[in-house]
């Protein structure tokens, strides 16, 4: 592939361009297990740059692969044909904050943490909270429609975008959606972008609908010796209508492994589960609470713990916050790998699927564990194996396919928040089987030269094994 | 080879999952931008030599040389990968694959030659018989005021400290990557310093040597609270956490109990104790990339005069250096005034009323 460095040297001056073979490198990587090769990366730090771009590119045929932070776990990133990176963290302005509107406006390298930093003056925040927040950029969030631990109240990423400006593949420029809660003029081409994984445009300005900070918030942590008892408790606390402002459950496989990496101390049972409310007013506050509290000792929950203090509501949920990295130390010679790593299943059956997780592994001759943001029906897993061993991979691969089998047998879906990518792309086109046309035509509609983010979604390899190369070197 | 150091780290490497969370505090991230900055960045990189995706070259090297060592990364990380010692590896592996920088270099020849990183044959500790090993290391050495005054602090407090003719600790050799240098060195220190408990003065010095050697070492701040008594300064101040202090040594509250006992009003930065902000002087990047050191540097000193306190006082030499240039800097342009002081300054000031 060749690429006009010149041209893109004054498009972004030389100071904004890589091309060592390091960088290279780098960049073809995210925390999948995926890795790639760039040809260049470029940063950009003008919508007229992202515009000059694409022009080029899409006159030229070449791959353009819109990048944040890189913390996606399903190889959204990762380029399979070389191509340009555009690294889009130096856009990172927050361009206006309107109280009186309940919105900001933000450039997509904009950090979630630092955004909500500079909305705490106000008294306001952006609500999904990924549990990369810290350095996950909201143009990456949209990109993946992201959430986390508060989307049972507040929803996801699409719940809290209300437009943005996409740089199409042509160089267009378009503003999409409004300035407004809501919009029910024609096609919602802003909730298209959202989730799109820059297969269709590259967002360079978003729109974000704020929530008011509550005054109360109370966390409590449940231990239970029945992973059953657990998840029947979160799907209790959704069906009697309490409004949990995280719901969120941790087995005792992410239990031993934020004990033993981060010594937290938690209790040695099968099961933890995590459940906060929010508001205005502390008497509702203590009245969910009480209500949820309550569910969990009906279903055996016990050594519960509450707190409105916010340096204990931090340490009790800190071993949750930092459990993907922790699940590397579970035990020596496994690496955690983001595999079947998201999925989404009815309330009625989290401690179904949970147990489920469990049973597979066992199965395959894999490590798997079982926590998410339950109260959102969102489940994860990670799969815990020796990445070196070529027989570990095949079991992995089939304990994807067996999680995903059964996914969608109870009517569940293949990403709840980490997005399609490569590795959960095969599971994805299954489960989207009957709209793959649909979703082809859209793509081919809106980059009819296959020239943003191809070979991801729905244009995926059929076998996420082989789709690129492995991060990890296989014996 | 080129992986000899690193393959004793592949499942360090493998433990790594890219999370990307040692991005929030990396100070050369911070400043750089780039990815190839990063902790990450540098991990991906010592995978890619590991695994014979990449060839070493200077580009590399000068990468993975770009690193404070202030463990932030490390710290951040929630699978604790050891980034440091990676690095340190592969360092080595690039040092002996023939990119070690003529500075590097010439740092390595000088400690060989005159047994301080300066090469400068008049930097003497001050001999002296007493009944505690104190290790003053090369940074207070080329500091003999500053030697001094801390020599002085002890003794007020009832201690006879014992001052032998030193060498440096060997840290920057092994932090350098110069291995076999400092396998040689390692001998000599251990000649010299037989002793199992040492009180050393410069944090970095006092890390390595409680984490290399394995000795039991306290670092001067421990010393002196245990014998401080209480007086009242008046100050106000903040206090600047050294990265080897905090992160490695985890002697976080020392300090701010002597400034206490002295009557000192702490005010601290946000970023303060174990998510302290580097002050830009470790790793070597002091001497190999003097720019980069100063921008992070004034990172840091904004921070401190963001507090409002007229004081920031630190117990680390190179850390008192490198913020003391950035005040300077940062004066000069009218963004704020601050003075950088050592705690020894300050124990010596109450001290000696």
């Amino acid at each position: 592939m060749k690429i006009d460095l010149e041209k893109l040297k004054e498009i972004v001056g030389a100071d904004n361009i890589k091309n060592d073979i390091a960088d290279l490198y780098i960049y073809g990587s995210d925390a999948s297990v995926h890795k790639g090769l760039a040809s260049v990366v470029v940063r950009p730090t003008t919508i007229e740059q992202v515009q000059a771009i694409l022009r080029y590119a899409n006159a030229e045929l070449i791959p353009v692969i819109a990048r944040g932070s890189g913390s996606g776990m399903s190889g959204q990133v990762v380029p399979i044909d070389s191509g340009i990176v555009m690294d889009l963290k130096k856009m990172n302005r927050i361009i206006e904050i309107r109280p009186e509107d309940m919105l900001c406006k933000v450039e997509p390298g904009v950090v979630d943490d630092e955004l909500n930093r500079a909305l705490k003056p106000y008294g306001l925040f952006y609500p999904p909270a990924p549990a990369s927040s810290r350095v996950a950029t909201i143009g990456g969030e949209i990109a993946n429609n992201a959430s986390g631990i508060r989307s049972v109240k507040y929803g996801a990423t699409r719940d809290s975008v209300l437009g943005m400006k996409v740089v199409l593949a042509n160089g267009d420029l378009v503003n999409l959606g409004s300035n407004t809660r809501v919009e029910a003029s024609g096609y919602q081409l802003d909730r298209l972008m959202v989730g799109s994984e820059g297969t269709l445009g590259v967002i360079v300005e978003a729109t974000l609908l704020l929530k008011p900070l509550p005054k109360f918030r109370c966390l409590a942590k449940a231990s239970f010796n029945e992973l059953k008892d657990a998840g029947e408790s979160i799907s209790e606390i959704i069906a009697t209508g309490a409004q949990p402002s995280m719901l969120e459950l941790m087995d005792n496989i992410a239990i031993t492994a934020v004990n033993t990496t981060l010594k937290m101390g938690l209790p040695d049972v099968e099961a933890i589960v995590m459940f906060e409310a929010d508001g205005k007013v502390k008497e509702a506050v203590d009245a969910e609470m009480k209500l949820m509290k309550e569910i969990c000792e009906k279903h055996n929950g016990f050594g519960i713990e509450m707190s409105y203090d916010v340096a204990e509501r931090t340490k009790l949920y800190a071993g949750r916050k930092k459990l993907f990295a922790a699940l590397s130390r579970y035990q020596m010679g496994l690496s955690c790998t983001s595999l079947a790593d998201d999925m989404a299943v009815p309330y009625s059956k989290m401690a179904e699927c949970a147990s489920k997780i469990h049973e597979i592994a066992k199965r395959n001759n894999v490590v798997m564990t079982a926590y998410g943001h339950c109260g959102s029906g969102c489940m994860h897993t990670k799969i815990l194996m020796d990445p070196t061993k070529k027989e570990q991979w095949e079991g992995a691969k089939r304990a994807v396919e067996e999680v995903y089998d059964y996914v969608r047998s109870v009517g569940g879906t293949t990403s709840a928040e980490h997005g399609i990518g490569l590795s959960k792309a095969p599971a994805w086109k299954k489960e989207k089987a009957d709209s793959l046309k649909m979703l082809k035509a859209i793509k081919k509609a809106l980059d009819p030269n296959n020239i943003l983010n191809p070979h991801k979604m729905q244009d995926a390899p059929e076998d996420w094994v082989t789709a690129t190369e492995l991060r990890y070197p296989v014996e | 080879m080129a992986d000899k150091h690193l393959k004793d780290w592949k499942n360090e490497l493998n433990i790594c999952i890219r999370c990307a969370y040692c991005f929030e505090g990396c100070p050369v991230f911070k400043i750089a931008g780039w990815e190839t900055d990063s902790a990450r960045g540098k991990i991906i990189l010592a995978y890619g030599i590991l695994t014979g995706n990449l060839k070493p070259s200077q580009y590399i090297a000068d990468k993975i040389f770009q690193c404070t060592y202030c463990r932030d990364c490390s710290e951040r990380c929630s699978a604790k990968v050891s980034v440091v010692d990676v690095l340190a590896a592969a360092r080595a592996d690039l040092v002996e694959a023939g990119f070690a920088s003529d500075t590097h270099k010439g740092m390595a020849k000088n400690v060989e030659e005159t047994g301080n990183i300066f090469g400068d044959k008049e930097i003497k500790a001050p001999v002296q018989k007493g009944e505690i090993p104190v290790y003053i290391g090369c940074q207070y050495l080329a500091r003999p005021n500053q030697t001094k005054m801390y020599l002085k602090i002890l003794e007020k407090l009832g201690v006879k400290p014992l001052v032998k003719d030193e060498i440096c600790c060997g840290y920057p050799l092994h932090a350098l990557g110069f291995r076999k240098e400092f396998a040689e060195h390692k001998k000599k220190f251990l000649e010299l310093f037989p002793e199992k408990e040492i009180v050393a003065l410069c944090p970095t010095c006092a890390a390595f040597i409680h984490e290399d050697y394995k000795k039991n070492v306290k670092h001067i701040t421990q010393f002196i609270l245990e014998h401080l008594p209480e007086k009242n300064l008046g100050l106000k101040a903040t206090y600047h956490d050294p990265c080897d202090l905090s992160r490695v040594m985890n002697i976080t509250e020392e300090p701010r109990e002597i400034l206490k006992k002295l009557g000192i009003e702490l005010v601290e930065m946000p970023r303060n104790r174990k998510t302290s902000h580097c002050c830009g002087g470790g790793g070597g990047i002091l001497m190999s990339d003097v720019k980069l050191s100063d921008e992070i540097g004034i990172v840091r000193i904004k921070q401190a005069i963001e507090t409002g306190a007229p004081l920031l006082i630190t117990p680390c030499p190179t850390c008192e250096q490198v913020l003391k240039k950035a005040a300077a800097v940062v004066s000069e342009k009218g963004d704020g005034t601050i003075q950088v002081k050592n705690l020894s300054d300050i124990v010596w000031k109450a001290l000696k009323t």
